[in-house]
């Protein structure tokens, strides 16, 4: 039901009470309890029961799940959809910034990625700046407002960006930012990304000290002027506390190691490397600061520090320890991460559990959100999809999107509407032709109009 | 961006319609106006009512009203009286008339190529002279004040509108030699405009701005904070840099906030919730998706009189999506969604086209639903509220400033004339409206005179 | 150094001599050009499938392939690729597809393609053995050619050299048109569509011009035909010769409604034959590209709807709806980016499969069509007798990810499944 919610007011924050769902006599794949054949029953927004004989509830929808697979809700741990704006670029430290200022509910790739199967997704600032913005998880639930769809109880993130994206600013001959005759921006090599994350957590942790040693003036009864708030340091500062989860977009093996250098160095923990795509090299050192994976399945040559990278990354990675995710980065390749899953028992022999747990359970742990998301389980969110066949199959397609217990997509509801919606546009369109026509006075071309920006 | 008004029948109205204000300057100190229909907003209309006009201001107002002997008297049967209008968010009056502010965030309020040097933060102040007023801007000699007089505009809200941090608006009277005479408030609010960098200078991107002015607003409390304790404890502490950006955004009042579609009103009442801020927004075509927000955080908003639509030269083969569809349909229905919820809004020129083009435009409003008193109160007493200046403006009521309007008809009618406009007191008659331009045709207007504009 | 590791590789890698006999015995073979043939052989000899059937005798120098519970097919075809002219995106020097200039025809990809690319064994192990590689450009860009993936040499790679001329057909470009994203590091652009008076004029121009190099090239090919005096050879225009004598076709990439309908307006005007490029809106001209009996290689099946508006599978069943027209179709990854390597091909095509197009026409699609619609479907597609031994054995399905490739024959030459990226599993794998 793509325009289903769209015009009724986002001010209502509770669904209308939903119908319990009973899916029956369907391949029930939880992830992490083995593959059941039987029902899954969502109620008031949780998975309530999975077994093989459920009763229904009475009032409950009834699903007849025969031939068909339930899985999980897919979680992707980066993207970039929703959003008004992806990079401030005109920094290398742009942690004053946040994607939560400029969500889009409207964009219409939110529903694609619904029809894709994805339920929750990780969004991102973009990969300009070595430390970028500040990060949100939000669930897909199209139709409400951008504050309704965010992951309540997930915690935040920050973006930051390794090797080439950071340092091309600070290139004359990159991209070019830096206009003729200003000054490229720093950093322009490994070297000086970094520093300039090392700088900016040397100021956070004496920002922290100023806020210490005014809140001990002040205790001791002496005069003092409060310190600046600055909305630069203040998510640095969330960072070293473990408040605020990073996650790193970097590409070689050195930048990786680097990085773990450095957030051991200021006694904080990277929670995920993105991309990474030659994380493979340096598992063993990934395993143990903590930190997880998240890769693409295989991406590979659209740039230099990508030319080292395998399909058989997310493997290697599962095998040596490392908690792993494959995303998507990209609005298309969301809507199939299913099929990107498959690609890792092609690539490196993990099985189907495996596969499926890599944008699942896996990015849901990545991003602590486990507890309620990532697989079937009693007591979980009733984040659920219903396919036709089998999802690691290429031969299958999504049916149907449960999010918290409510239907956010059905394929056979997408299709009825569409000559709904191509009738309904057809009117408007005729419509506002009638009224211009209306508006023009005779003989003249135009109504006046003074110049100025375009209208919508 | 500089505006440029186009259209010949601007031209010819400036020249023909000179006289009206040496007729002013002559006047008599008292008017009477008659037997009019007198609309006086702030409660029930007059059927045959009288209004007495001294030294510039409204000295009563009624059905049985004594006709001081002194009075030039105005026989106004057949005729009505409404508070002067006001333009809520303009730009009318300001030397160099530049655009009004862009009610979307996305693009449209993006920065010409960035002069000077790259801004690498907040700290850096970029785009911010919060600090000008409008006041000291206001040219009385600029064009657009008689054309808007001419369409029964007798007040303007000004703003600067060339930075994210503009500057201060201030309330105008539109008739006036010199500048002074025109200020009826100076310092109104401040109005924030969206802009953009890019990758060249911070604030690059739309979230770069709102951290942006994020910061400023933390910053201006800390400003206020550190001054008081400085002030009071000078010794042994250190001194306060002073900020004259940070002095402008303490000074302001209010500010004024674009939003035009849902998720800009959302994001602009959460930010001005946020940072505890007195806020406006401006914009409002999609404000009616919103109203509950909106009534709830007691936030007026500016509606914009410039309707979404479809430019005329777009490629025929590119069908607006369905979203734009419906924004552009229900654009003109916001405003009366807004009245029935009991949400406070005025209208603003935006660049709608010529002042006469406003009433025409507002009159689509009212055709989606608005009842025609809310749509005069949109453009008298409501503003005046929104600006805290309706002590002195906006309805017609003893002791008021004198801006009236006097017309042959209701003012949305689509023929009506304007007879009469009082500014500060001062009667000014305009002079019927040019014929459509296109008949003329374009190619009759010097470049030159463009140029001028 | 690295390259000079990357080259040693290569060489290594193809180990096999030309020349050996192989006979496939026991597999169920998917022909594409009849039945399936349960528990049946192919012999492969010379390069050339030499027999194929049941109870094919095995000559003596044959090395035997035992395929039995196994599936073979022909070679997939990606019908448009930029394989061996870009080897990364990102970096300048690595990427041959953009010549200057708005008329270029003498341009053959061949020239380009690098056999030492590693996108090559990277592809060519998910089973595709053939692809149309081709310059991009603004109008002409040059001729597209059909390799094989393998190969010493490029002499050894090509098919056919000049498969066809890529024309980029001119479209009515208003600013923002193609990919309108308001984004804010830009600045934001302009209206969507706006400045439509002057695009259009600029498109009538371009599309003046372009009559008027046809019109050139027939000129030029009249007096070089009449020995005219004043005949000077044009490399250009001489290139060109094949195009306007029917001998070769256009391959026209055309992405709107719009654009399709003016390619096939201008097929009809020139008298050329076209062959419709990535054209995800054909399945709107379904009935006037049937008409004109024009094929068309279909671009990502992975790709977004073009307009908002449009269902989220557009893109999905557009194959399906050719398919349904009876339009001869093949499958292209038109691999300008990371996410459409042209090694997902198979993947690609099933995605059309689970979204309506009949699976034996999807498998026909990346063979059999592919080759027919660029002109080697007497050399390749199929298996068939006289054919290239193109061949791939697998244990399941090629457009399901997880099937394996057992045995990969490009050419008649068994070729190693070996690549870069395999190398660096094995090695990181046993990192202790």
């Amino acid at each position: 039901m793509r325009f289903g919610l769209l015009g009724l007011c986002c001010a209502s924050l509770a669904v209308a009470a939903d119908l319990p769902v009973l899916i029956q006599n369907a391949t029930i794949l939880t992830v992490t309890n083995g593959v059941i054949r039987g029902s899954i029953l969502l109620e008031n927004g949780k998975i309530a029961a999975i077994g093989e004989k459920v009763l229904a509830p009475a009032g409950a929808m009834v699903i007849d799940g025969s031939g068909k697979y339930v899985m999980p809700g897919i979680i992707d741990c980066h993207s970039h959809i929703m959003i008004e704006a992806i990079n401030e670029g005109s920094v290398s430290v742009s942690s004053m910034v946040g994607i939560g200022d400029v969500l889009n509910p409207e964009d219409i790739a939110i529903y694609r990625a619904l029809a894709g199967g994805v339920t929750t997704a990780n969004i991102l600032h973009g990969s300009a700046n070595s430390i970028g913005g500040k990060t949100l998880v939000m669930k897909m639930r199209w139709g409400r407002s951008a504050e309704e769809m965010k992951f309540q109880g997930a915690m935040p993130g920050i973006k930051f960006a390794l090797g080439e994206n950071p340092k091309r600013a600070g290139n004359i001959t990159g991209f070019g930012f830096a206009a003729p005759g200003q000054a490229a921006r720093y950093p322009a090599t490994r070297m000086g990304v970094e520093d300039v994350i090392r700088e900016a957590f040397n100021d956070a942790k004496v920002y922290r000290a100023s806020w210490d040693e005014y809140k001990a003036r002040t205790a001791r009864g002496e005069i003092a002027i409060p310190p600046a708030r600055d909305l630069k340091l203040e998510p640095l500062v969330e960072v070293l506390e473990g408040k605020r989860l990073v996650h790193a977009h970097c590409y070689r093996q050195d930048e990786i190691l680097m990085l773990l250098r450095v957030a051991d160095d200021y006694g904080f923990k990277i929670r995920t490397l993105q991309h990474a795509l030659e994380a493979y090299k340096v598992a063993k050192e990934i395993a143990a600061h903590g930190a997880g994976v998240s890769t693409f399945s295989d991406w590979w040559a659209y740039k230099m520090e990508a030319q080292d990278a395998i399909p058989y990354n997310a493997a290697i990675l599962v095998r040596k320890g490392v908690l792993t995710s494959l995303n998507s980065d990209d609005p298309e390749l969301m809507r199939h991460l299913d099929k990107e899953a498959a690609k890792t028992m092609k690539y490196g022999g993990l099985s189907e559990t495996e596969a499926l747990s890599l944008v699942t359970i896996n990015p849901a742990r990545q991003l602590m959100i486990d507890n309620r998301v990532g697989s079937l389980e009693v007591g979980k969110d009733a984040d659920v999809l219903l396919y036709d066949g089998h999802p690691l199959s290429n031969f299958s397609k999504v049916l149907k999107v449960w999010i918290d217990g409510h239907e956010y997509f059905d394929r056979d509801a997408d299709i009825q509407q569409r000559t709904r919606l191509e009738i309904e546009k057809k009117a408007l369109i005729g419509k506002a032709a009638a009224e211009r026509s209306l508006s023009r006075p005779a003989g003249s071309g135009q109504t006046v109009r003074v110049q100025g920006g375009p209208a919508l | 961006m500089k505006l440029r008004f186009r259209p010949t029948l601007i031209l010819a109205a400036i020249i023909t319609a000179s006289t009206a204000a040496d007729m002013a300057a002559q006047g008599p100190g008292a008017y009477v106006l008659r037997d009019a229909r007198v609309v006086i907003v702030s409660g029930p209309v007059i059927e045959h009512g009288t209004v007495v006009v001294r030294d510039g201001l409204i000295e009563a107002v009624g059905s049985s009203v004594a006709i001081p002997a002194d009075a030039w008297v105005i026989d106004c049967k057949g005729l009505t009286v409404y508070p002067g209008l006001i333009d809520a968010l303009s730009t009318w009056g300001l030397s160099g008339a530049a655009a009004a502010p862009p009610a979307q965030g996305r693009g449209r309020g993006a920065a010409g190529p960035p002069t000077g040097p790259p801004s690498r933060g907040p700290e850096d102040r970029p785009s911010n002279t919060s600090y000008l007023k409008a006041a000291d801007e206001i040219s009385p000699t600029a064009p657009a004040i008689e054309m808007a007089r001419n369409a029964g505009f007798t007040t303007a809200v000004v703003f600067p509108n060339q930075n994210i941090f503009s500057g201060q608006g201030s309330v105008i009277d539109l008739a006036g030699e010199r500048a002074g005479q025109m200020v009826v408030a100076d310092s109104v609010g401040q109005c924030v405009i969206l802009k953009t960098n890019g990758f060249r200078s911070f604030p690059g991107s739309l979230m770069g701005t709102i951290a942006y002015i994020r910061q400023i607003y933390l910053d201006a409390e800390h400003y206020t904070v550190a001054k008081s304790v400085y002030e009071k404890h000078p010794q042994g502490l250190q001194r306060p840099q002073y900020d004259r950006t940070l002095e402008g955004v303490i000074m302001s009042p209010r500010v004024l906030l674009p939003a035009e579609r849902q998720v800009e009103v959302l994001r602009m009442l959460a930010l001005a919730r946020e940072l505890k801020l007195n806020a406006v927004l401006y914009g409002g075509h999609e404000a009616w998706k919103a109203v509950n927000e909106l009534k709830a955080s007691n936030t007026p908003v500016l509606v914009s009189l410039r309707w979404p639509q479809r430019m005329a030269d777009n490629d025929p083969a590119l069908q607006d999506p369905l979203r734009v569809l419906e924004f552009r349909d229900k654009a003109p229905s916001s405003p009366g969604i807004l009245a029935r919820a009991g949400v406070k809004f005025a209208f603003y020129s935006d660049n709608a086209g010529a002042p006469r083009e406003l009433l025409r435009n507002a009159k689509k409003a009212i055709d989606a639903g608005l009842p025609p008193d809310d749509a005069i109160r949109a453009m008298t007493l409501s503003p005046a509220e929104i600006f805290g200046v309706a002590d002195r403006l906006g309805s017609i009521d003893k002791g008021k400033i004198a801006n009236l309007v006097v017309a042959d008809g209701d003012l949305f009618q689509d023929r009506v004339k304007i007879k009469y406009v009082f500014v500060d007191g001062a009667k000014f008659e305009p002079l019927p409206e040019a014929p459509p331009p296109g008949r003329a045709g374009r190619g009759a207007i010097p470049s030159a005179a463009e140029e001028q504009n | 150094m690295r390259y000079l590791v990357l080259l040693v590789c290569a060489i290594i890698r193809v180990t096999v001599a030309s020349g050996q006999t192989y006979l496939i015995r026991g597999a169920n073979i998917h022909t594409m050009a009849g039945p399936d043939i349960q528990n049946g052989s192919v012999l492969i000899r010379d390069g050339r499938i030499a027999g194929v059937g049941h109870n094919l005798a095995a000559p003596k120098d044959a090395k035997l392939i035992d395929a039995r519970g196994l599936q073979v097919y022909p070679g997939m075809i990606d019908a448009g690729t930029e394989i061996g002219l870009v080897e990364v995106n990102a970096v300048r020097e690595t990427e041959d597809t953009d010549e200057l200039g708005r008329y270029n025809p003498q341009l053959v990809a061949l020239t380009a393609v690098n056999p030492s690319s590693e996108h090559i064994p990277v592809t060519r192990v998910n089973g595709i053995t053939t692809v149309a590689t081709m310059p991009e450009g603004q109008l002409i860009s040059g001729q597209v050619s059909l390799i094989h993936l393998d190969g010493w040499t490029t002499r050894d790679m090509g098919i056919k050299a000049r498969a066809a001329l890529h024309i980029r057909m001119p479209f009515i470009q208003t600013e923002g048109r193609r990919v309108f994203v308001p984004d804010n590091e830009s600045g934001g652009g302009a209206e969507p569509g706006a400045g439509f008076a002057n695009a259009k004029r600029d498109f009538d121009k371009q599309m003046s011009d372009l009559n008027d190099f046809f019109e050139s090239a027939r000129r030029y090919k009249l007096a070089r035909d009449t020995k005219a005096p004043d005949f000077k050879p044009d490399l250009r225009l001489e290139a060109m010769v094949p195009v306007i004598e029917g001998a070769e076709p256009v391959l026209v990439t055309a992405i709107r409604e719009r654009e399709i309908r003016d390619a096939i307006a201008f097929a009809d005007k020139q008298r050329v034959k076209i062959i419709l490029c990535e054209a995800p809106e054909a399945w709107k001209v379904a009935k006037e590209i049937k008409a004109h009996d024009i094929p068309v290689i279909l671009g990502p099946v992975l790709a977004l709807p073009l307009d908002e508006d449009d269902p989220y599978d557009r893109a999905f069943t557009t194959a399906a709806d050719l398919d349904k027209a009876g339009i001869r179709f093949a499958f292209a990854t038109l691999t300008g980016s990371a996410s459409l390597s042209s090694r997902n091909l198979p993947y690609q095509a099933a995605q059309a499969v689970a979204f309506g197009l009949p699976h034996d026409d999807a498998l026909k699609a990346l063979t059999r069509n592919a080759a027919e619609i660029w002109g080697i479907g007497n050399q390749a597609g199929t298996i068939e007798e006289g054919k290239f031994a193109d061949i791939i054995v697998t244990d399941g399905d090629p457009l399901e990810t997880r099937t394996r490739i057992h045995d990969l024959f490009i050419n008649g030459k068994l070729v190693d499944l070996n690549n870069r990226q395999k190398d660096l599993y094995d090695k990181y794998i046993n990192r202790p």
